[in-house]
């Protein structure tokens, strides 16, 4: 059994999935351009604190964004019972969880597409490949931690409350590494190589981890 | 020789017992029907059968391998139909039976097969939700067999496949153990020599179905 095979085929079946309904990615583009437009208009921004504020708010929305997209990842699977038919198969779990994830990491950056380019028209901000690079590597992590803890709450009836619940704790430390990345980016005084560092062993640390509990997790 | 054995199963959800102490031993190539009312433990019997569920006690062998330790390996061997369909909706049949096919490890040829099989080559491009239930169903069916396994667990296959429902599950069973749970005694009678009641999650016994019946 190839566990490439299966996770190749897993990511191609749900971005299949989506691109033939366009559940997902278009309500939560909306989202993250109406919690921009909302920043925008609730804060004095100017050519002073822009750089300062618009990583807040950029993570508020895409720390939200990205909840609706990994609870979605599994709920979907549990509300069709397609989840035991993969399941029941020889498959890995941790190449079915690893697909699953790539597939959520490859949603959220769609939506990443909409908001950078908003981002900086609203708030003025450089789009630069500082800025692009950070939020990339901060959404890896983010998109191995959400998936496990979607495919733990899935099979939760208060699986709404409970993924942000688990989630947001875990993910505190890539909106801390990514919000200084992002700053140093924007040309505020910090250190973006450390930063970025910091969010690379991140990334690492959670995927080993995940991997290593998807298998459990997936397996009952 | 003995494919499936086994011993004393019993399952509790929560506070409330599903299944208590069923054993059950079955032979290569035997087929056999189960058979009960709602809620008397068919859905939860074949759901540890196809070590789906494991029993809170008792225990399984399955090809003379422990079923919950050698879980993963035994899949290979065995195909489960269950009561939902659990299909792609937006995908197409074919789609659907190719996805299988890689997480299963065949080639994906093999899904043009299998759609000839269960008499759905016409509907390959159509999506999932496209399909009626009973069309599902048969896509349903025709991923439990794409990698023809030797023990196949139904549950309920015929609820929605119309009246050709009995040829095309003889078919699929020839050659192959088979459990099979159905609310149509017609259809096990039918397809399956050997019968296990079930009442209130407890078993009533395995006999031919001609002796149930009576």
């Amino acid at each position: 059994m190839n566990p490439v095979r299966v996770a190749v085929a897993v990511l191609r079946k749900d971005l299949r999935s989506e691109w033939r309904t366009r559940e997902l990615v278009p309500a939560l583009a909306q989202f993250v351009i109406l919690a921009l437009l909302i920043g925008n208009f609730g804060f004095q921004i100017d050519s002073r604190n822009a750089a300062s504020i618009a990583p807040g708010i950029l993570w508020l929305a895409l720390v939200f964004a990205g909840l609706v997209a990994f609870g979605r990842a599994f709920a979907a699977e549990r509300e069709q019972a397609s989840l035991e038919a993969m399941l029941m198969t020889p498959a890995s779990p941790v190449a079915v969880f690893a697909g699953k994830a790539m597939a959520a990491f490859g949603l959220l950056v769609l939506c990443e597409a909409v908001m950078l380019p908003a981002l900086s028209l609203f708030f003025g901000t450089p789009l630069s490949i500082g800025v692009i690079a950070a939020v990339l590597l901060a959404s890896v992590g983010m998109a191995a931690l959400g998936c496990l803890f979607a495919a733990m709450v899935a099979r939760v009836r208060a699986r709404e409350l409970l993924l942000p619940l688990l989630t947001l704790p875990l993910w505190i430390p890539f909106i801390i590494a990514g919000g200084s990345a992002l700053q140093s980016a924007m040309g505020l005084p910090g250190n973006y190589q450390e930063a970025v560092g910091l969010l690379i062993d991140f990334d690492i640390l959670f995927i080993v981890l995940t991997s290593l509990a998807a298998r459990f997790v997936l397996d009952e | 020789m003995s494919i499936l054995v086994a011993d004393g199963l019993t399952h509790w959800f929560g506070r409330e017992l599903a299944l208590e102490g069923v054993d059950l031993v079955l032979d290569t190539g035997e087929h056999m029907a189960v058979l009960g009312d709602n809620g008397a433990g068919k859905t939860t019997l074949l759901r540890i059968l196809a070590t789906a569920l494991h029993p809170t006690a008792g225990r399984l062998q399955l090809a003379g391998l422990d079923a919950f330790r050698e879980r993963r390996r035994l899949r290979h061997y065995l195909g489960y139909v269950a009561h939902a369909p659990g299909l792609y909706p937006a995908l197409t049949a074919a789609e659907n039976l190719e996805f299988f096919c890689d997480l299963q490890d065949v080639n994906r040829s093999r899904a043009a097969e299998v759609l000839e099989t269960v008499g759905l080559t016409p509907f390959a491009s159509k999506r999932a939700d496209q399909l009626s239930r009973g069309m599902q169903q048969r896509l349903a069916i025709g991923r439990a067999i794409l990698h023809e396994p030797k023990l196949l667990f139904f549950d309920e296959p015929d609820a929605s496949l119309g009246a050709d429902a009995g040829d095309l599950l003889a078919g699929i069973m020839q050659g192959r153990t088979v459990v099979l749970a159905t609310h149509d005694h017609a259809l096990a009678n039918r397809l399956c020599p050997r019968t296990l009641v079930l009442r209130h999650g407890r078993s009533l016994g395995t006999a031919t179905h001609l002796r149930v019946v009576k």
